[in-house]
C-alpha cells in the first residue's frame, strides 16, 4: 500500500470513530448505553441493522462467490424480506410494549427463568464464537496479502471497536454505523464502475452480462429443489427465512439494534428499509465478483489468488509439478481469451451460430481451468497441510490491489474494516447486553443503581472484546469464511427460533416442556451437522421444528406441576 | 411504546399495504432475476 492509501485508510476509519464518538457524547444510564434511550428514526435503525449483519466477509468473500460461482448465492437473501414483514407483525409490538433491553428478558415472563437463561447461554456462546470469527476473517486475508502480522491484525480489528462502543454504548454504534455504510457503498460502486471501464474498448457492461452469462455465471435462480444444494430458490425462501427469522428475531445483535427506534412504527420501517434494500445489495456486491470474473477473461489471471501459498510451492518439491500447472493455466487462458473475442464478435454481429460455440468453448476451458486450480490446491495442501486453500476470499482484494488505482485501494480496505467494526459492534454491544441484564442483574447483583449497571455494562463490553479477540487469535482455517460464520449461525439459531414461536404462537405449551425441548432438539441439530445429513441452512428449519414438536409431545406427556 | 400512524411512509396508507409492497418487490426481483439469467445464457 502507498502512503495515499494509509492516509485514505487512516482519515476514513478514524473519521467514523471520531464523529460516532462526538453524536454520542452524554451517554448517562444504562437505557442510553444499552438501547440509545430509544430515540432513533427509522433510516438509523434501517442501516443500523443493515450494517450489523454486513460483515467484513460479506465483502471479500461475496465478490469471490461471485467469481468463482455465479450468482447463485443471492437466493440465500430470499427469504430475508418475508422475515421482516413477520417481525414487523409479531415480534417489534411484544418487545416494544414490554420495554425490554434483550429479547431474552421476555421469555421468563412468557415461560420461567431457566428457559430465559438456557437461550440467553446458547446466544452468548454463538454469538460470542462467531464474534471471534469476524474478527479473524478478514484479518487473516489482509495479514496474508498485505504482509502484515496475523496477531496485531486481530487485534488492530477487535480492539479500536471497543474504544467506541466501550465509551458511546449503543448510540456511537449507530452513528457510526451511518458512516460505514456511506463508505462501503461507494467504494464497492466505484470498484464496480472502474471494472467495467478497464474492460478492452468497445466491451460496455451488457456485453461483460452476456460474457458472464455464456460462461455460467449469472445462474441467479435454481428451481430444482435439491435438500442438499446449498443455493436454490427453496432453500433460500424456506431455509432463508427460518435463518433470517432467528437472526433478526432472537439475536440480541440485531434485536438492540431495532430496540432503538423511537416508536414501533420507526422500528418497523427500519427493518422493512432492510427487506427490500437487502436483495439488491447482495446483487450487486455478487455483480461486482462477477464482473471480476469477465476482467479475468480479457486478462491473464492468477492461477491462484493466495499468493503466499504459490510462492511457498515456487520453493517447495512440488516447483515443477506447479510449474507445469502455470503453463497449461496459460495456454488456456490464451484459449479463453480468443473464445471472448469470438463472442464480442459474435455478438456484435448478432451471429447465433458463432455465439453458441465461443460460449462452449468460454465453459469448456472455464472447467478446465478449475481442474488447474483443483490440481494446483492439491499440490498446496501436500505441501502444507495447514494451508488456506479457499482462493474465494483472496479473489477480490488482489484483484483490488493488482489493479485498482491508489487512494481507492486504501478506501476498499477501509471498507473491509468498517463493514467488520459495524458488525462486530454490535456483538459486543449485545454480549454486554445479555450478560449484564440476563445474568448480572438476574442472577448476581438485582439491587442496584442504574450507575452501577452502566458501568457494569461498560466492564462486560470490554471483557467480550477480549474474549472474542482472544477467539480470533485461536480460530482455525475454516473454509469459505462467509460460510463458517452462517453454519456456526445454523447450529443455534433454529432452536433459539423455537423458543420464540412456542413463546409466540403455542400458548397452550409450559416452561418446562420448551427447556427440555431446546436442550434434546440442540443435541439432535448438532448430531444433524456432525453426520452431514442436510445443507446447512435446512438446520434452522429443523431445529426450529423440532423445538415446537418435542415441546408439544413433552407438554403432553409431563404432568403439570400442581 | 405508541404506535404512531404518522410512522407510514406517504406511499402506503396501511402497515398492510407497507407488508404487499415488501413481499411484492421480493417477487419482482425474483421474476426479474429469472428473465435476466434466461436472456443472458
Amino acid at each position: 500500500m502507498s502512503v495515499i492509501d494509509w492516509s485514505v485508510l487512516v482519515f476514513a476509519l478514524a473519521g467514523i470513530i471520531i464523529y460516532g464518538l462526538i453524536r454520542s457524547r452524554g451517554s448517562r444510564s444504562m437505557d442510553d448505553y444499552l438501547l440509545a434511550g430509544q430515540s432513533l428514526p427509522w433510516y438509523h435503525v434501517g442501516l443500523s441493522v443493515m450494517a450489523t449483519q454486513a460483515s467484513a466477509v460479506t465483502f471479500l468473500s461475496a465478490p469471490g462467490q461471485g467469481f468463482s460461482d455465479g450468482m447463485r448465492f443471492v437466493q440465500f437473501y430470499f427469504g430475508l424480506p418475508l422475515a421482516m414483514v413477520v417481525l414487523s407483525i409479531t415480534f417489534v409490538p411484544i418487545f416494544h410494549k414490554l420495554k425490554i433491553y434483550t429479547a431474552y428478558e421476555y421469555l421468563e415472563s412468557r415461560f420461567d427463568f431457566r428457559v430465559r437463561t438456557l437461550t440467553a447461554g446458547l446466544f452468548l456462546l454463538q454469538r460470542g464464537l462467531s464474534t471471534g470469527l469476524s474478527i479473524y476473517a478478514p484479518a487473516i486475508i489482509l495479514s496474508t496479502i498485505l504482509g502484515w502480522n496475523i496477531y496485531w491484525t486481530n487485534l488492530l480489528m477487535g480492539g479500536i471497536v471497543l474504544v467506541y462502543t466501550v465509551t458511546g454504548g449503543t448510540k456511537a454504534i449507530s452513528y457510526t454505523h451511518l458512516q460505514q455504510m456511506a463508505v462501503v457503498t461507494f467504494a464497492m460502486a466505484l470498484a464496480g464502475f472502474l471494472t467495467v471501464k478497464m474492460l478492452p474498448e468497445g466491451v460496455g457492461f451488457v456485453d461483460a452480462l452476456h460474457v458472464a452469462g455464456e460462461a455460467g455465471r449469472m445462474n441467479l435462480i435454481d428451481l430444482k429443489f435439491d435438500p442438499n444444494s446449498r443455493y436454490n430458490l427453496w432453500s433460500g425462501l424456506i431455509g432463508g427465512f427460518f435463518l433470517q427469522l432467528s437472526y433478526f428475531g432472537t439475536d440480541q445483535s440485531q434485536v438492540g439494534r431495532y430496540l432503538t427506534g423511537e416508536s414501533i412504527g420507526q422500528s418497523r420501517l427500519g427493518l422493512l428499509m432492510n427487506g427490500l434494500l437487502k436483495v439488491p445489495m447482495q446483487f450487486l456486491i455478487l455483480l461486482v465478483g462477477v464482473l471480476v470474473f469477465v476482467f479475468y477473461q480479457y486478462n491473464p489471471s492468477p492461477t491462484f489468488f493466495n499468493k503466499q501459498e504459490t510462492d511457498r510451492l515456487k520453493e517447495s518439491p512440488y516447483a515443477s509439478a506447479y510449474q507445469l500447472a502455470e503453463i497449461k493455466h496459460q495456454n488456456l487462458t490464451t484459449q479463453r481469451q480468443k473464445a471472448v473475442m469470438d463472442m464480442q464478435v459474435a455478438l456484435k454481429t448478432d451471429n447465433e451460430d458463432a455465439q453458441n460455440t465461443a460460449g462452449s468453448v468460454l465453459r469448456e476451458t472455464d472447467e478446465a481451468l478449475k481442474q488447474v486450480k483443483t490440481d494446483v490446491t492439491n499440490l498446496i495442501k501436500k505441501n502444507n497441510p495447514s494451508a488456506d486453500t479457499n482462493d474465494v476470499n483472496y479473489v477480490f482484494l488482489r484483484f483490488v490491489l493488482d489493479y485498482l488505482p491508489h487512494g481507492l485501494i486504501g478506501l476498499l480496505i477501509a471498507v473491509i474494516f468498517s463493514a467488520s467494526m459495524g458488525s462486530i459492534a454490535s456483538a459486543y454491544n449485545s454480549l454486554a447486553s445479555t450478560t449484564v441484564v440476563d445474568i448480572y442483574k438476574r442472577l448476581i447483583k438485582d439491587d442496584s443503581d442504574d450507575a452501577h449497571y452502566l458501568n457494569v455494562s461498560r466492564w462486560a463490553t470490554v471483557g467480550w472484546g477480549v474474549f472474542c479477540i482472544v477467539v480470533a487469535q485461536f480460530a482455525n482455517r475454516l473454509g469459505s469464511m462467509i460460510e463458517a460464520v452462517n453454519i456456526l449461525g445454523s447450529l443455534f439459531y433454529g432452536v433459539i427460533l423455537g423458543v420464540f414461536v412456542v413463546a409466540f404462537y403455542v400458548k397452550s405449551i409450559g416452561g418446562r416442556a420448551t427447556f427440555w425441548s431446546a436442550i434434546i432438539s440442540e443435541v439432535l441439530v448438532v448430531i444433524s451437522w456432525y453426520l452431514d445429513l442436510t445443507a446447512f441452512l435446512w438446520l434452522n428449519v429443523i431445529g426450529c421444528l423440532l423445538v415446537v414438536g418435542i415441546a408439544w409431545i413433552l407438554q403432553k406427556v409431563i404432568p403439570r406441576p400442581a | 411504546m405508541p404506535e404512531n400512524p404518522t410512522d407510514l411512509p406517504p406511499f402506503a396508507r396501511s402497515w398492510t399495504q407497507l407488508y404487499a409492497i415488501v413481499i411484492g418487490s421480493l417477487a419482482v426481483e425474483i421474476s426479474l432475476f429469472y428473465l435476466l439469467m434466461h436472456w443472458l445464457s
